[in-house]
């Protein structure tokens, strides 16, 4: 369960990213952050890894206020969520396969249980036959699915994913998104999608959460994205 | 072992940097050691000459073996001295005739009357040379004194000036190094900001993401610290048996080869220690993690 109460972001420049969010949502849920530039869209994700600090408000992860959780800590808070982008920050001097398997390297997985598992999440995002390739070989939606396995391969219990199809054509989006849902479905990992792709959010038919100018304006469950 | 196969795998991936701060330090420790060498070589040196009598006094003809021995007492009771060796009239003939051999010319109608008795003094230590040195001159029973003095002190103020110059030599030379690791290890962190920023996210803690760097520094010393030493043991090897000819009766060579072996093992220590504090420098001042 994730929980945002009254929480607000300014930056030092001034600018107010957000402001009074209050938010729940449940474990499994699929849910999508819709809204124009600047809403205030990255900036609530990269709230829950603690990339950016609040400036006011709590934020609750399984009831674990994870403001008041000191800095050595952070790094168990990030082990549970795996993040996309929207430019994949891939490293363009690894393969597919090691790229993927960075998370279990740093949790000092033993490389036999690394080989297993990286392959069969590569083979769950469909880019198995690419393992050996690297990213300058591959195609946009590659990419992403080889982002998408990176931040699965550590079994996350939630996955944020900051606009992964803003630089793809709309038969890869598709793709990408139903590989959420899949991962969403199979894995009851808690997705939220940061987008203002709105023909994908219309037809995934998913919870919305609408922000404007920082604030929440819609979250609607079953909802719609008209951009402006 | 994975993390140090790791971490040379990324010294390969730019060579350059790695190859200039551990030539830096190599550098670093070859005048270092050359400056061990020296230090330990003049020590050697002065140890050999305070050996020697440094001082021989010859006694008026009219000086009886009493009051020699007297004298004799007299200065070893200053505790400066080591050693008070008295030597006949007929030892002085005796010595006399050993270093003349070969020239019978010399030895004719030398009898023990011509030759002085005398005392060898050694002193325990050389910068006391000159104050036994006057003692002795004024007793009056006292003919002539003989004092290497001046070359002792030269010694003695030579190996301080060498120590004092070496030591601030070799710390500018550390400093060096010292920056040169920062600035390498600087530039790796800011090439891999990208990797870093990825680790951070997915969990990792700042000391998995520190580490490489300080070993990468470690690396740099002891790879530095080693060919410091095999350069400096070729460099002896070579040069050697010209330095004991000059120094002729002084023995300082053959070097015992342990003595390299601990002096690698105090550098590659030393040098290890530079590289991780320069590495942990770098990281405190570039490597940023949100």
């Amino acid at each position: 369960m994730l929980k945002f109460e009254s929480v607000s972001k300014k930056f030092p420049n001034g600018q107010v990213a957000l402001e009074d969010v209050n938010l729940e949502i449940s474990d499994g849920e699929f849910v999508f952050i819709v809204g124009p530039s600047g809403a205030g869209k990255s900036t609530l994700l990269r709230l829950l890894t603690r990339e950016v600090i609040p400036s006011g408000g709590r934020i609750l992860v399984n009831e674990q206020d994870i403001l008041k959780m000191p800095k050595s800590k952070v790094h168990l808070l990030r082990r549970k969520i795996g993040t996309i982008f929207q430019d994949f920050k891939l490293l363009l001097n690894r393969t597919v396969f090691e790229n993927a398997s960075i998370p279990l390297e740093v949790f000092g997985i033993k490389d036999a249980e690394i080989q297993k598992r990286v392959s069969e999440v590569l083979e769950k995002v469909g880019i198995l036959e690419k393992a050996e390739s690297f990213p300058a070989q591959l195609s946009g939606g590659e990419l992403q699915r080889t982002a998408i396995a990176r931040a699965i391969v550590s079994q996350p219990e939630i996955l944020l994913a900051d606009e992964p199809t803003g630089d793809l054509d709309p038969h890869n989006s598709r793709q990408v998104v139903e590989i959420l849902e899949k991962i969403n479905k199979e894995d009851k990992t808690t997705i939220i999608m940061a987008t203002h792709n709105t023909s994908i959010v219309n037809h995934f038919k998913k919870r919305v959460i609408t922000l404007k100018d920082g604030r929440v304006d819609k979250d609607q469950k079953e909802g719609k994205y008209e951009a402006d | 072992m994975k993390q140090i196969r790791s971490t040379i795998k990324l010294l390969r991936r730019s060579p350059y940097q790695a190859l200039a701060a551990a030539l830096a330090m190599s550098l670093t420790f070859f005048v270092a050691s050359i400056f061990v060498i020296v230090i330990i070589g003049g020590q050697l040196v002065l140890r050999y000459i305070e050996q020697r009598p440094q001082i021989i006094a010859f006694f008026k003809d009219d000086t009886s073996e009493v009051q020699i021995n007297e004298i004799s007492k007299e200065i070893e009771k200053t505790g400066l001295v080591s050693q008070v060796k008295y030597v006949s009239k007929d030892e002085a003939l005796a010595i006399y005739r050993e270093r003349n051999k070969d020239d019978p010319l010399l030895l004719e109608s030398v009898t023990a009357d011509f030759l002085p008795a005398s005392i060898d003094i050694s002193i325990n230590r050389a910068q006391d040379i000159t104050q036994v040195a006057s003692l002795v001159k004024n007793n009056q029973q006292v003919d002539k004194v003989i004092t290497p003095e001046n070359l002792v002190e030269q010694l003695v103020k030579w190996t301080q000036t060498i120590r004092f110059g070496g030591l601030i030599f070799v710390a500018s030379l550390l400093s060096i190094s010292f920056l040169i690791v920062i600035m390498v290890v600087g530039m790796r962190i800011a090439i891999r900001r990208d990797e870093i920023s990825i680790m951070s996210l997915v969990g990792a803690t700042k000391w998995y993401i520190s580490r490489p760097f300080f070993m990468e520094g470690a690396i740099y010393g002891v790879i530095g610290a080693t060919i410091s030493v095999l350069l400096i043991y070729v460099f002896v090897l070579f040069y050697s048996p010209n330095i004991q000819n000059f120094l002729g009766p002084i023995q300082v060579f053959p070097i015992d080869p342990l003595f390299f072996v601990y002096l690698w093992v105090s550098e590659a220590f030393l040098a290890a220690f530079v590289g991780i504090i320069g590495a942990g420098i770098a990281l405190y001042r570039y490597l940023k993690i949100n």
